[in-house]
């Protein structure tokens, strides 16, 4: 048997290889999640920057995305990257003890706005302006071929910024990426949606973002709010929850945005070829960010604990909750701040109370089935309230204290109308038929947009009065 | 569908005119009319299939009509042997439709604007080989959501951005009351369509526009042709349509069709002029010598529009049968 060659003493190289790295880095990340990556660094330049107080702490802050086939940029105002935190902006990952420097800050682990590059081409130029500190980074393409090299130049701006801000251009785009902006309207589309709902609030609170040069409009949700003159009145008000566990300020509201739908539009629904609840369901935000948008899931408590499985019925049901921290890494979100940590103990202990708030709803739709046109004119009296103004109007509502529930915290539970007891002899009467013979028979009514429901009742009233003649 | 018969709407019957003269352009892409078999929903009287007869007879034809009596009233009326007709829906048709290689021309034809009729567009577009055009029809008519009362306009806003969430190229608080902007917007839900029906990262094909128009005959209606064809090789399609007069290849606004009225004898005068340099309306104003609408402007416009499509507006005699 062959004798095995000793090797001597000596060291071994662990540096990663950088093409593995950067593949890493960019493999498991969508492109939008990449350039959300960006805005997040923006809002905590914004923080950073010390936001108003008020109802619109964003006002007055920008960014502006631009795509093209060959080129992607994001220009925003929002205080640019001060010279002191380099190595948390430039370096890949964060040291063990850095603290973060805003209070609230999204980023949590360093590597968002290199993800992002990396992600989108081969070619960077960071341009940016904090205060005094103004200055430039480039990634040539030559930096992802060379193994050893990792650091990046940096140099005096060629070109002055006239605010405070940050302007990255990302160019040689990746295989995959140029074509996803060749379709320029679907990409846009896409985008603008991903960013009206996951930045929602933040718009909302006076932050603009543009792709393209249009501005992109929040979708936040509104919920009906009926304050009569005397509280004790039942009406359509939200079921409302808020408390502070440690260091995490939370408030929470369900309701409903629209009037409950009629038997008619849920059978209309569940033949459509495309699900229009797309309102429906739990917005979930962490620090203004929503991590849950209109989830209708487990992951929000319905189909558990006497919740039912969401459905057509419950199409009305909307809720928010908002989770506040000055230390971002107490907030309930996965690492990569797109979701909810299902196993937070605080997300678990605040999962309750959205069941508890949604039963009230659920149970609501399921008492008036039949009733909708009645339960419609209540709906209707209530104004729609966005969040901020459902805070500010709830300092009417007389809150009781559950100090035994966990977390303890400050409780208003609606007393939503009950329908009038129905007299016994009464029955429904249901059936299907062709949609064109029942807007014939609307025609011959006189009123070709009757709902199907209508023409039924106005067919077995006219026959009924026939046959007691 | 308000408005005069179907085969005698004069708007109509210039649309359907300008995809005969986009079928005939479709040699210049280097392929052969015979390659090609086109389906459509005729309606009662097959007026697509017999014009097409007429102009491309070598196109093998296929008609799809769900309802029974009009399916045997097509029978009735068919025009030609190389027309074959189907009695089942349009969206059944598409699920079982295998081009099997061979090129297509599909006409869908709705009179309603509905979310399906994109998904049918969208379904199609993943089946079509290259070659294959597709003319599609969609009702387009902005007075469908205006109301007086502002809550239920908000409300039918609401329902149409709920309905065409993933097609919409901006969000908007009020739908586009203007005809020519709410046909835009239906165009830009098109092309939307197109491309997630072909991603540009995963198919080499795309989905040209070729010519888009938008017209009333009672109710407003937007029409859109494309063709498949590979997205590196876009100097091809333009050599074939480029130089047509109403090509649209960039997506750019649709163009108006509306046809003025005018008697057989009108026509028959105005005909000595035409074809005439720009500005047309202006030529043959002064051939009329009179007025036909409120002003000279509108009179010029309306004789634009003649001038434009006069080649494709049929005359309507009465004839002894």
């Amino acid at each position: 048997m062959n004798k095995a060659k000793q090797i001597r003493d000596q060291t071994l190289s662990a540096l990663p290889f950088k093409s593995f790295f950067v593949s890493m880095l960019t493999h498991d990340i969508k492109l939008e999640d990449a350039i959300l990556d960006l805005l997040d660094n923006c809002v905590d330049g914004i923080l950073r920057s010390k936001k108003q107080d008020g109802n619109m702490p964003y006002k007055g802050f920008l960014a502006e995305i631009e795509f093209k086939p060959d080129l992607f940029s994001i220009s925003d105002n929002c205080g640019g990257i001060p010279w002191n935190l380099r190595d948390y902006a430039f370096r890949m990952g964060r040291a063990h003890d850095f603290e973060p420097d805003v209070l609230g800050s999204l980023g949590v682990y360093g590597i968002g706005m290199k993800r992002a590059i990396f992600k989108i081409g081969r070619y960077c130029l960071i341009s940016t302006r904090n205060d005094k500190d103004q200055y430039e980074v480039e990634i040539p393409k030559t930096w992802f071929d060379d193994e050893s090299d990792w650091n990046l130049p940096v140099r005096s701006a060629r070109r002055s910024l006239e605010t405070d801000g940050t302007t990255v251009i990302v160019g040689n785009l990746n295989p995959g990426i140029a074509e996803q902006f060749v379709d320029e309207k679907m990409f846009k589309t896409g985008l603008e949606r991903m960013i009206s709902t996951n930045y929602a609030y933040i718009i909302d609170k006076g932050f603009e973002v543009k792709i393209n040069g249009d501005p992109v409009k929040p979708r936040t949700t509104k919920i009906v709010f009926h304050m009569p003159s005397r509280e004790e009145i039942p009406g359509i008000r939200p079921y409302i929850f808020k408390t502070t566990a440690d260091g995490v300020d939370i408030f929470l509201t369900v309701g409903f945005t629209r009037p409950i739908p009629s038997q008619s539009e849920i059978l209309d629904e569940q033949e459509s070829i495309r699900y229009s609840s797309i309102d429906a369901g739990w917005t979930v935000l962490c620090n203004d960010r929503a991590v849950l948008y209109c989830d209708r899931s487990e992951m929000t408590g319905w189909g558990e604990a006497g919740v039912p499985r969401y459905h057509t019925q419950f199409i009305a049901i909307s809720g928010i909750v908002e989770f506040c921290s000055d230390d971002a890494r107490k907030l309930p979100t996965t690492t990569t701040k797109r979701g909810i940590d299902a196993s937070s103990p605080l997300y678990l202990q605040i999962k309750n109370k959205m069941r508890e708030g949604m039963r009230i709803f659920t149970d609501y739709t399921n008492k008036w089935k039949g009733r909708e046109d009645e339960s419609k004119k209540q709906i209707q009296r209530g104004a729609r309230l966005s969040l901020t103004e459902i805070k500010t109007e709830s300092q009417r509502l007389t809150f009781n204290a559950t100090k035994r529930s966990i977390p303890p915290g400050d409780l208003y539970k609606p007393e939503l109308p009950l329908p009038s007891i129905i007299e016994p002899m009464k029955r429904r009467i249901s059936f299907v038929k062709e949609a064109a013979k029942i807007k014939k028979v609307a025609q011959y009514f006189g009123d070709s947009d009757m709902e199907p429901s209508e023409v039924g009742e106005k067919c077995f009233d006219t026959i009924y009065g026939e046959a007691v003649k | 569908m308000s408005g005069p018969p179907y085969h005698l709407r004069a708007n109509k019957a210039a649309d359907r005119f300008a995809l005969i003269e986009a079928i005939r352009r479709l040699h210049k892409l280097g392929v052969e009319l015979e390659e090609y078999t086109y389906y459509g929903l005729g309606g009662a009287y097959l007026e697509d299939m017999r014009l097409l007869y007429e102009y491309c007879p070598e196109i093998a034809m296929i008609s799809i009509e769900e309802k029974l009596e009009i399916f045997k009233r097509q029978n009735f009326h068919l025009p030609c042997g190389t027309l074959r007709l189907e009695n089942c829906s349009v969206k059944s048709h598409i699920a079982q439709y295998e081009p099997n290689d061979k090129k297509s021309i599909f006409w869908l034809d709705y009179t309603e604007l509905h979310y399906e009729c994109f998904d049918d567009f969208i379904t199609l577009l993943t089946k079509l080989v290259i070659g294959s055009m597709i003319k599609i029809t969609l009702r387009a008519d902005p007075r469908d959501y205006w109301y007086k009362s502002r809550r239920i306009q908000k409300e039918k806003a609401e329902k149409f951005r709920t309905e065409f969430d993933t097609l919409l190229p901006r969000q908007f608080v009020d739908l586009p009351r203007q005809y020519e902007d709410f046909a835009y917007l239906v165009q830009q839900m098109l092309e939307i369509a197109s491309q997630q029906a072909l991603p540009a990262r995963a198919n080499p094909l795309t989905f040209f526009p070729i010519s888009s128009f938008y017209y009333s005959d009672g109710t407003w209606m937007f029409t859109l042709i494309g063709v498949i064809w590979p997205r590196n090789d876009k100097v091809v399609v333009e050599g074939a349509f480029g130089d047509w007069e109403f090509a649209n290849l960039t997506w750019a606004r649709p163009k108006l069709i509306d046809i003025p009225d005018l008697s057989t004898k009108e026509r028959l005068h105005l005909q000595q002029y035409l074809p005439c340099s720009s500005p047309r309306g202006v030529t043959l104003r002064a051939k009329l010598e009179y007025l036909i609408d409120e002003d000279i402007p509108k009179t010029e416009s309306a004789l634009e529009q003649y001038a434009a499509f006069h080649r494709y507006f049929p005359y309507f005699l009465r004839g002894i049968p």
